[in-house]
């Protein structure tokens, strides 16, 4: 809930357009983590579609921020294996992810730099491996993206926990 | 050897783009081409779908301005089903725009436009980003940030949700405002007003001045403007007519369900994106940029030129003041921010009018939809230009063909044109730096596409 953003100290973000097969695999994610774990309260986790640069650019500018952003994303790396979920830092996003893409609306690097570099915010990106993206609308994740989401939720989970720096 | 600078990412615009610039053996610009990235397939997703589905569907066509895509989808259902919303609806729907809108071009002068003209266009990129908003002006930043969250939340409370919003459908909204709820928002809206007409007064003392030169230099393009009007020629973000103005500042005035006899599409084999035009001109389509044809743009700077007044006070006493120091059309592509401002006090204005309006809280807010065969053609102003949704519907009121054009795709003709214009002005025999470019880039980000 937007009335929460800057209250929680954790915040479990997802992105990605879910017209656009694996695309959507951040905002499945948030809901299989809603509807399916008892997240604790200091955690706030949101489907923010397309619409996660705005709401970055609030938390990069707001007097009161939260301790931890995770978010959730899909990438097509090479050497990656589909379905395959791992964590990469801000300078891992590929470069295609900040510019060919541009329906994805992935947050730009320059922001998510700016976040962990300005603000002590601790950044993290969990993300996995797309079997394929259509060039046109087509919803729905493949079969392995689905299985993938079980995969992400508990890493995240992890990253909630962990007592982690920058 | 053609030599190519390509500038990627374009940081701070919404979307992602590139930016191609071509230089010939002299190392001068031989041309420069944006490259956008379209959004392929969803006219064809449409088929089968039930009218009333769209306008929860297509939310997620643009992250950034969800509110807008919902509203003019919700009216195109409203048109294949010969419906009417009662008035209280379409105030409520107005509100959730207005409210929208004032957060998102908030977002857009401080966050996006602002580090180019508060920290300066020249900057290093270290420095001259949503930080250093930070560093110049911590107390406006601090206020902005409170504004855009409140309006955020003062839709989620009411409209259920502000990023993917459901409330609007055709026939009407999803449920009326009670007195309670227009209480509560009625204690929030003059502040939004305050800081809108604050914005505005920062913008022309300390920000607009300093920046003539780059503001009469960067971008610069003669020609035509689209945007909606009231009968008696006010700019509207929801409703009227659209008016297609020639460069020159002759225009003409047509219904939406038109816009096909007034507009046409051409495609570039180098773009996935396609080039509206205006096809009623009779000039076919050129991007030359000594002798361009049927271009036209959309988005701030077009509403207020294609205009003849504003809908509000404040707003149009702002509009006379730019009027009088820019002319009409005016062509300057950085004044896109100045009316981006403008149009920012309007938005202000009439959410305070709408929220003080008491029968906006009738509960009469449905008309009943039944199903039939039929074209609905809805229309809004979207932030970043006039957003057109085209359906057509057989007799259970299911769609059968689809048609889309959104308000960055009015802008790709003109945006190439000023991505060219300012490459040539500042790129010579092959020399350019970090601020040159940068000046390229701002070229776009005036438009918002």
């Amino acid at each position: 809930m937007i009335k929460d953003l800057f209250e929680k100290p954790v915040l479990v973000l997802g992105c990605g357009n879910i017209l656009f097969g694996d695309d959507g695999f951040g905002p499945a994610v948030i809901n299989h983590l809603k509807e399916n774990y008892s997240l604790p309260d200091s955690v706030l986790a949101m489907d923010l579609g397309t619409s996660i640069r705005d709401i970055l650019f609030d938390l990069a500018l707001s007097e009161k921020k939260p301790q931890k952003i995770i978010i959730v994303d899909a990438v097509d790396y090479p050497n990656r294996n589909p379905g395959e979920v791992f964590e990469i830092t801000v300078e891992g996003i590929p470069k295609k992810k900040t510019s060919d893409f541009s329906l994805h609306q992935f947050p730009t690097v320059n922001i998510l730099q700016e976040l962990r570099d300005h603000t002590g915010i601790v950044v993290k990106i969990i993300v996995a491996q797309t079997n394929e993206i259509p060039d046109s609308v087509q919803p729905g994740l493949s079969k392995i993206m689905e299985e993938a989401i079980v995969v992400a939720c508990e890493q995240i989970l992890s990253l909630i926990k962990a007592n982690d720096t920058m | 050897m053609e030599n190519v600078i390509n500038i990627q990412p374009i940081t701070r615009i919404e979307g992602h783009a590139k930016v191609a610039i071509h230089l010939d053996d002299a190392g001068n610009v031989a041309d420069a081409r944006l490259h956008v990235q379209s959004f392929r397939g969803f006219e064809k997703f449409c088929v089968g779908r039930p009218a009333e589905e769209m306008p929860r569907i297509v939310c997620h066509i643009c992250g950034i301005c969800p509110w807008a895509h919902h509203l003019a989808s919700s009216k195109a259902g409203d048109a294949c089903f010969g419906v009417t919303p009662p008035p209280a609806a379409i105030k409520l729907r107005r509100l959730m725009q207005m409210l929208a809108y004032v957060g998102d071009k908030l977002l857009n002068f401080y966050f996006l436009a602002a580090p180019d003209f508060v920290i300066g266009p020249d900057a290093d990129y270290s420095v001259r980003n949503v930080m250093g908003i930070i560093g110049a002006a911590p107390d406006i930043a601090k206020k902005v940030v409170h504004l855009r969250h409140l309006t955020a939340q003062i839709i989620e409370k009411f409209a259920g949700r502000a990023i993917h919003p459901t409330f609007s459908m055709p026939g009407g909204v999803s449920k009326p405002m009670t007195e309670t709820e227009r209480q509560d928002i009625l204690g929030h809206v003059d502040e939004l007003l305050e800081f809108s007409k604050f914005t505005i007064q920062f913008a022309k003392e300390n920000v607009f001045p300093k920046y003539m030169d780059a503001i009469k230099t960067i971008g610069v393009i003669e020609v035509g403007y689209l945007g909606t009007v009231t009968d008696d020629g006010a700019l509207d973000f929801y409703d009227g007519k659209l008016r297609l103005m020639k460069p020159d500042g002759s225009y003409d005035d047509f219904a939406y369900d038109q816009y096909l006899d007034y507009l046409g599409e051409h495609v570039e084999p180098w773009s996935y994106q396609k080039f509206p035009y205006a096809k009623s001109w009779g000039d076919g389509f050129s991007l030359d940029l000594d002798n361009p044809s049927g271009i036209y743009r959309s988005n701030t700077l077009s509403r207020i030129n294609v205009c003849d007044k504003m809908a509000t006070p404040q707003a149009q006493a702002e509009l006379e003041e730019f009027r009088e120091a820019f002319g009409r059309p005016a062509h300057l592509t950085l004044l896109y921010h100045y009316a981006r401002l403008i149009e920012l006090v309007q938005c202000a204005e009439q959410m305070v009018e709408l929220v003080n309006d008491p029968e906006i809280t009738d509960p009469n807010v449905r008309t009943k939809i039944e199903p039939r065969a039929g074209r609905g053609v809805g229309c809004v102003e979207a932030p970043r230009g006039t957003l057109i949704h085209d359906y057509e519907t057989d007799e259970n009121g299911l769609i059968t063909k689809a048609n889309l054009i959104v308000g960055t795709t009015h802008n790709n003709a003109a945006m190439n044109l000023s991505v060219k214009q300012t490459a040539q002005e500042l790129i010579k025999d092959g020399i350019y730096d970090e601020g040159i470019l940068n000046k390229v880039e701002m070229s776009i980000r005036a438009y918002d596409p």
